[in-house]
């Protein structure tokens, strides 16, 4: 069902691929110069899900699970196989301006700024492509500049910035036009990590001042834990988690670990798994319907110094959600 | 002012502020600069001393004289430069954007694809050929007896646009086919080694040939048409054809253009 109040809205909407078979060696690359055969790839799979105004969703998935062309339709670049969708109100594959005015779509790995000259060349262009007024530019321009903490690197030539000052950059001029809805493909691929946090904290903040949303596929789980209250995974092409991350954690990951800290050595192995352990220290993996029984035990047993519990680290438990390969 | 008309003069800002980012990125390499101009002169000196060899023999080329000869090979080299400066870098950078996925950028954008497509990339050095052109195309006309005035001049400029623009279709329909096969380096040789017939008019060219290089590769109208209105050559029924076949060529190529973008996004499969 297509919900027209949603930023974005997708019911059943699949995406696949004609793609040549070949075997390989000379025989049949010459047959397939005459005769190609194809074979149809499924890169996404009846994929259902809503995106409130404001919302800033986690798209997840190991490469190739379809996550960028899940992207790609909803940004306009491709045309489902099946199924529909709407980003604000519109059909995206129509191209139509309306549209491409209100949308942004940022590619990690792939630049669109001027190489030999300065950002603010750069800009200049993409206002003359979105017509923008002089002083919606201006003021959107500085805010930009300003959030980013580009200062005076909009002057030098885009070749002469690090990658992450370009990615900056790169971010700055594809959201010149106050899009309404942001599509990031990886935005930090690539960066170190004090440049991955002042991106997210600008993601943060731009969706807090504009209340765009903004729907980003990424493989620092930094990211999504810092930016995504809502994360989807996406595996095969099709869904196979949306939700709350904490959620994410309690379907997929049937245990929680618990890290003690004892005035006195002594063996722990019996309330749970231990993961690690010097004498007064002990990391255990226990199960999640255990944890209170197993906390309340040690705390009345040991002299306890020290207690916390934690999920797992959500790469663990991503990567068992993809093991799964469905809910536990 | 109509929304097409306000479109319109987007486009044109467009392309106005690609062609200052142009210019603002070559000025950088001024070395260019001297390496076009020593390759100008040496392809117009090959070309007029091939010229002075064929007039040792004879005195004209199925009809057209040393002078006029040598408006064709201004013409040749003028529109070449055209070429250069406009077509060719644009026609490389979308083949180059399909390649690196970057093309989805220009898909996403709320202006004319097209448009925005085919006039990025600017290389004003290469207009050096355009004016080494026009230098050899006035020194040819002033040893012509023929008087001329203003409606051979719109002739020349009417037919000189229409052809150049012929050669853009040509080049941005081959350039398309990229969508389909990814693939479509050999494009720009091509392209050049056929361009070469073209310093001559087609007419000399055996039948097959001429009819080849003019609606097929369209270097008949793109140069030898400019020419024959500079030589006392044009008809009005010429003019006709050349703005006609235009007009179809271009409406064919923007049918081919979009085909082509809606095959790229896979809404033609």
């Amino acid at each position: 069902m297509i919900d027209d109040n949603a930023a974005v809205s997708v019911d059943a909407l699949r995406k696949a691929f004609q793609v040549p078979v070949r075997e390989a060696g000379v025989a049949a690359a010459i047959k397939s110069l005459v005769h190609r055969e194809h074979r149809e790839v499924v890169a996404v799979h009846e994929v259902t899900f809503s995106i409130a105004p404001g919302e800033i969703v986690g798209f997840l998935g190991p490469n190739g699970a379809g996550k960028t062309t899940t992207l790609k339709m909803l940004s306009g670049l491709l045309h489902p196989t099946a199924g529909a969708v709407r980003v604000l109100g519109h059909e995206p594959w129509r191209r139509e301006r309306d549209y491409l005015r209100r949308m942004t779509l940022v590619m990690g790995n792939r630049n669109q700024l001027q190489w030999d000259l300065p950002a603010l060349d750069s800009f200049e262009l993409t206002r003359a492509i979105y017509r923008l007024p002089e002083a919606l530019f201006i003021a959107q321009r500085d805010e930009l500049v300003d959030l980013l903490e580009l200062g005076s690197l909009v002057n030098k030539p885009v070749r002469n910035l690090s990658l992450g000052e370009r990615m900056k950059a790169e971010i700055a001029n594809s959201l010149l036009h106050r899009p309404e809805i942001l599509f990031l493909d990886e935005p930090t691929l690539g960066l170190d990590v004090p440049m991955q946090r002042r991106i997210r904290s600008f993601l943060a903040d731009y969706n807090l001042r504009h209340g765009a949303s903004i729907m980003l596929t990424t493989h620092y789980m930094a990211d999504v834990e810092a930016l995504c209250e809502r994360v989807i995974v996406i595996h095969h092409g099709s869904i196979l988690f949306d939700g709350p991350l904490s959620v994410l954690a309690q379907q997929f990951a049937g245990h929680k670990t618990l890290v003690v800290t004892l005035d006195e050595p002594a063996d722990l192995s019996r309330y749970g798994e231990v993961v690690e352990s010097s004498p007064t220290r002990t990391t255990l993996r226990i199960a999640r319907d255990q944890t209170a029984a197993v906390t309340a035990r040690l705390l009345s047993e040991f002299s306890v110094r020290d207690l916390t519990v934690e999920d797992p680290p959500i790469d663990d438990v991503i990567e068992l959600a993809f093991a799964s390969g469905t809910p536990t | 002012m109509s929304t097409a008309d306000h479109r319109m003069l987007g486009g044109i800002r467009i392309a106005w502020l690609h062609l200052r980012v142009g210019v603002m990125n070559e000025l950088q390499y001024r070395a260019n600069f001297v390496i076009q101009l020593i390759q100008s002169l040496v392809a117009i000196g090959t070309g007029l001393v091939v010229l002075a060899l064929i007039f040792d023999h004879t005195d004209q080329l199925d009809g057209w004289t040393r002078p006029e000869l040598l408006v064709v090979m201004g013409v040749f080299t003028l529109v070449g430069g055209l070429i250069g400066f406009v077509i060719e870098p644009n026609m490389g950078r979308i083949m180059g954007d399909i390649e690196r996925g970057t093309f989805d950028y220009v898909l996403t954008k709320p202006v004319d694809s097209q448009l925005l497509a085919s006039l990025r990339e600017f290389r004003i050095w290469r207009l050096t050929d355009a004016i080494v052109g026009l230098v050899v195309l006035v020194w040819g006309l002033s040893q012509l007896d023929a008087t001329f005035g203003v409606p051979e001049v719109v002739w020349f400029v009417s037919t000189l646009s229409a052809g150049t623009v012929l050669i853009y279709c040509l080049w941005l329909v081959l350039t398309t086919g990229a969508f389909w096969v990814v693939r479509m380096d050999s494009v720009q040789e091509l392209f050049t080694g056929l361009y070469r017939a073209g310093q001559y008019p087609v007419t000399v060219y055996p039948a097959w040939l001429r009819l080849m290089l003019t609606y097929l590769v369209p270097l008949g109208f793109a140069i030898t048409v400019p020419s024959e209105s500079l030589t006392g050559r044009m008809t009005i029924e010429r003019l006709v054809v050349t703005l006609g076949f235009m007009v179809v060529a271009f409406a064919v190529t923007r049918w081919f253009w979009r085909r082509g973008t809606r095959h790229y996004s896979g809404a033609s499969a």
